[in-house]
């Protein structure tokens, strides 16, 4: 479940850049909020799907999987079917193409229904980024029909089928990592279920979500949300790292005012209940100080 | 082949319809034949920026409608034969067209002119996603402003995402002594959270407010200012011509205001 803003704890200002990783602390740490984060709503309710969603390319045994993401209605909030397409378009261009050139694809369509007119939208999108639609998995008969009609295998699953994976399932391991070689502009909003890494600039007005951590090889000048689902031990990396503000499963902190010059590679991570900056060195030291502690050999032995 | 460009920037008030109105002037001075479209239906002004608006008979809607040909509502300009202009309509708003007939209307045109250039609205609504539905090409015109620049960013992901590739950049009313002095954002830092090609850096100028009430573009006139010479290699630049960006900062680089900024430091 993400984190509501309104069970965000009131956003406190960073330490300045650069300190070591664990200075004396001057801002008052931020109250753990665990147990605002709770989801409000009671547990008899079915698992509504996460209203911002978006569509997920995996690949699975040697074939690209694609998920949409439940019918848009006004109730639910999800996102239209053109967005959808072209948030489709979108990761097809400018992720990391993990397929080679006629790999099939299984449409995971589920309970939504699709008109021939989707299907073949779709089939162009992926056609253009040389992949085939082969098969449609959906438990809905229209869907089937039209999926059948335009000469897809189908595989019509029962509704009690689905309603067993559902997705509210607790102990799910991350999504794989998602990687996109783009520049995320304003108003763009990247969400994935599990580690991000973006190659190309985050601008001013991004947001950039993820249950795992958010890596972004180029300058992060947007929001950027790690951790997304309460895992407070992730992490924002950025090479550049000038944020309009960082989240971390519920914890919430805005940069320092005072921004250093020259930027280096720095990493924002949870210590002592509020969020970080450190530089990515001093993080690497200390991480290799913790391995030591904790009895490994020193590095001179090897 | 014909160019269809669209100038778009999704602040309003950053000078696409001034920009539209002088490049469709230069490029029609440099023998290529011009149709510039006004978008922004129920606000047209670009029709004002030419001079041309007691000439308007037909305007898009009718053309939509069948009253007219494509041909016959184009206001052809006296001064520059190369240069006609498809008017919007004032009395009606955004949602009277669809990007269908925005596409059909353009279609019309294709083959018979070089360069289309359509006006778009502010905003990134209807009336954007109207103006940029026949486009191939666009120019992203913004001005050195925080807002202007988010809202341009914004917009370059829109396009992309609307399948109008590898927009162009156009700064519009730069004022070089203001970026000397660090009182507004430069050149270097829009291109830096931007990263789209250059295409040209319009300096301000007050005559271009003198134009636009006198309905003459920039371009037109015999000694050509600081900002019609931007325009017209603006212009140069999009026919493929390889022209220097100009030197803004000349005219304030002289002694006395080197002098000022010693002191000021």
């Amino acid at each position: 479940m993400v984190s509501d803003d309104a069970a965000l704890p009131m956003v406190t200002d960073l330490p300045n850049h650069g300190l070591p990783p664990d200075p004396p602390a001057h801002s008052p740490p931020v109250e753990p909020a665990a147990e605002n984060v709770e989801a409000p709503e009671s547990a008899d309710q079915p698992p509504l799907a996460d209203p911002r969603q978006q569509v997920q390319l995996t690949s699975v045994a040697g074939v690209v999987q694609l998920v949409l993401p439940p019918e848009a209605d006004p109730e639910t909030g999800l996102i239209t079917w053109p967005e959808q397409l072209k948030q489709l378009k979108l990761r097809l261009e400018t992720g990391e193409r993990f397929w080679q050139d006629d790999t099939p694809v299984h449409l995971m369509a589920q309970e939504r229904l699709l008109d021939a007119r989707q299907l073949q939208a779709l089939d162009e999108a992926l056609s253009a980024a040389k992949l085939r639609l082969k098969r449609v998995f959906t438990s809905r008969r229209p869907t089937a029909l039209a999926a059948v009609t335009a000469g897809y295998s189908v595989d019509q699953q029962t509704v009690v089928q689905s309603l067993v994976q559902s997705p509210a399932d607790p102990g799910k391991a991350l999504a794989e990592p998602l990687y996109l070689q783009t520049t995320v502009r304003s108003g763009v909003e990247v969400r994935h279920p599990g580690t991000l890494v973006i190659m190309g600039d985050a601008n001013p007005g991004s947001s950039l979500v993820a249950e795992g951590d958010i890596l972004v090889w180029g300058r992060l000048r947007g929001t950027a949300h790690a951790g997304a689902a309460g895992n407070r031990d992730r992490r924002i990396m950025a090479l550049h790292m000038q944020p309009t503000q960082l989240r971390i499963a519920d914890l919430v902190a805005r940069p320092p005012d005072a921004v250093p010059e020259p930027y280096r590679p720095e990493v924002a991570y949870v210590g002592e209940g509020m969020i970080r900056i450190a530089r990515a060195q001093d993080v690497a030291q200390q991480t290799l100080n913790q391995t030591l502690s904790r009895g490994a050999q020193p590095l001179e032995t090897f | 082949m014909t160019r269809i460009i669209v100038m778009t920037s999704g602040k309003g008030g950053v000078g696409k319809t001034t920009c539209t109105a002088n490049l469709g002037m230069a490029l029609a001075q440099r023998n290529k034949k011009v149709a510039v479209i006004d978008a922004d239906f129920g606000l047209r002004n670009l029709d004002l920026l030419l001079g041309l608006e007691n000439r308007i008979v037909y305007t898009a809607l009718d053309v939509l409608a069948g009253d007219c040909t494509v041909e016959k509502a184009l206001v052809k300009d006296k001064r520059q034969p190369n240069l006609a202009m498809l008017a919007a309509a004032q009395n009606r708003n955004k949602e009277a067209i669809t990007p269908e007939q925005m596409k059909t209307l353009v279609a019309g045109l294709v083959g018979q002119y070089d360069f289309v250039l359509i006006d778009c609205p502010a905003g990134i609504e209807l009336g954007f996603q109207n103006a940029i539905a026949p486009a191939n090409e666009a120019i992203v015109v913004t001005t050195p402003e925080i807002s202007a620049v988010r809202d341009a960013d914004r917009v370059v992901g829109l396009l992309e995402a609307n399948e109008v590739k590898y927009p162009k950049l156009l700064i519009n009313r730069l004022k070089p002594r203001m970026v000397q002095d660090d009182q507004m954002m430069s050149v270097r830092d829009v291109l830096d959270i931007l990263a789209v090609p250059l295409l040209g850096v319009i300096p301000d100028d007050e005559r271009v407010i003198v134009s636009a009430n006198r309905g003459e573009p920039l371009v037109l006139d015999q000694q050509l200012s600081l900002a019609g010479t931007a325009f017209t290699n603006v212009a140069r630049r999009l026919v493929g011509e390889e022209v220097p960006l100009l030197d803004l900062t000349a005219s304030h680089n002289d002694l006395f205001s080197r002098l000022r900024r010693f002191f000021r430091n």
